[in-house]
């Protein structure tokens, strides 16, 4: 095998779809070969981009301080590495403790704060993105009707093709109950099986919205239905008792 | 304690158990490794688990980054991705019954309502840059990397998926995989 083609298996290999025969082969050659071995590192780097790629969504607050407190027995077993570094650390805790902890929370409160922000500019881009699109001469609209069981209950389902991505708002739809979910279907063309776009829950208002990435290319849509499923969804519909459903009419 | 950390610098620090050095590497890039996860998981307790414990791997294992081998959020997003992965399958595995969605398709629910926290880790000018590059792949290379990255597919589940040869499949990664390793370079 010639260095292009382990490059080749390297550029598999930080993807992480390297066959095991591959990956073995790849791992031989990168022991003695520091030109393959950088471009894996490379690879590895460059597949990150992919990552790198997605909007940053803040995790809750208290997931930080769950996490500090995991490493913390670490932490406080560092210092017991001698009596005196506990003497020490006392001695700063009673002279300098006060003006720590105000600093603390002064710094607490401009991080909450800077968070806050971050996320409110994060929700408007997200907003303004949303509503341009919706408002594009590209986007289709598909309205669902309520079917029997909730004949009040619409939605209507922005498609945008050239996204593959639709954004769905309902409306009218009975509260689901704990343990149950509803479970959006797309009925494609191409295959009998619906395909389950997604779970979601309704609000006390009886509204919901879900946003789907990644639609089928190249791939009709025929129709749209809901029904309720077991909690987190099912692979395939249980039932037939559809909420609401249209023709995609595409 | 007083610290003067670079961005250069926090895994090093980490690695000497300097506990404020590991609060600022959360800072700076949990954001980025959790939006990162719920791509993967499209659940959040899930992803907040896995956040979790990337972390916890990063604290104990810091001794292990090689900044030589690629830098500081290459490293901890590869965690991320693997641990992402593992629990994406092993979730699977557990429950047939969960949507799966065929994984044709990925919902993303809002998560506004559940979170505050931390700063965002890559400024949007770089995220913008990135994006840039991303667009300039072909459609067909994106989708296949994005088969691999985000739902751990093999290349045999991506090529039956997207019901193309399984050779049309590893030149499509290939190729995309080239391009941004090309594109890595002129941002460097």
């Amino acid at each position: 095998m010639t260095h292009e083609e382990f490059e080749s298996l390297a550029a598999l290999d930080a993807l992480g779809v390297a066959t095991g025969d591959e990956a073995a082969a790849l791992r031989g050659h990168l022991g003695g070969c520091f030109t393959c071995r950088r471009a894996r590192d490379e690879y590895g780097e460059a597949a990150t981009l992919l990552a790198l790629e997605l909007t940053p969504i803040a995790p809750p607050a208290w997931l930080r301080a769950r996490t500090s407190a995991e490493i913390a027995p670490d932490f406080a077993a560092s210092r017991r590495n001698g009596w005196w570094l506990a003497a020490a650390a006392s001695l700063l805790v009673v002279t300098l403790g006060w003006r720590e902890r105000e600093v603390r929370l002064s710094r607490a409160r401009e991080t909450e704060q800077r968070a806050i922000l971050a996320q409110l500019e994060h929700e408007n881009a997200r907003l303004s993105s949303e509503l341009t699109a919706l408002g594009s001469s590209t986007t289709r609209t598909i309205a669902l009707a309520g079917q029997e069981i909730a004949p009040a209950a619409s939605a209507k389902v922005f498609l945008q093709a050239d996204r593959r991505r639709a954004l769905v708002f309902f409306h009218d739809l009975p509260a689901n109950p704990g343990d149950k979910s509803y479970q959006l279907w797309i009925i494609r063309a191409d295959q009998p099986a619906p395909m389950s776009a997604g779970v979601f829950d309704v609000t006390k208002d009886g509204k919901a919205s879900i946003s789907i990435d990644n639609l089928p290319i190249a791939t009709e849509i025929k129709a749209l239905a809901v029904t309720l499923e077991t909690r987190g969804g099912v692979k395939q519909p249980t039932n037939t008792t559809f909420y609401v459903a249209g023709s995609a009419g595409l | 304690m007083e610290t003067s950390l670079t961005a250069a610098g926090l895994l090093p620090a980490v690695a000497k158990g300097n506990v404020a050095a590991f609060e600022e590497l959360y800072d700076r890039y949990a954001s980025t490794i959790y939006a990162l996860l719920l791509r993967i998981l499209s659940n959040a307790d899930d992803a907040q688990e896995v956040l979790q414990e990337t972390f916890v791997k990063a604290w104990t294992s810091a001794k292990m980054f090689d900044a030589v081998r690629g830098s500081e959020v290459a490293w901890l997003i590869s965690i991320a991705r693997s641990r992402g992965i593992d629990r994406l399958r092993s979730r699977k595995i557990r429950n047939e019954r969960e949507d799966e969605a065929g994984r044709d398709v990925s919902v993303r629910t809002s998560f506004s309502d559940t979170t505050t926290g931390a700063d965002l880790a890559i400024q949007s000018q770089e995220r913008k840059a990135v994006r840039s590059a991303l667009a300039q792949l072909p459609e067909a290379q994106r989708v296949a990397l994005e088969l691999a990255y985000f739902e751990g597919l093999s290349q045999t589940e991506i090529a039956t998926r997207l019901s193309e040869p399984l050779g049309t499949i590893k030149t499509r990664m290939q190729l995309g995989m080239k391009k941004l390793r090309d594109h890595l370079q002129t941002f460097q």
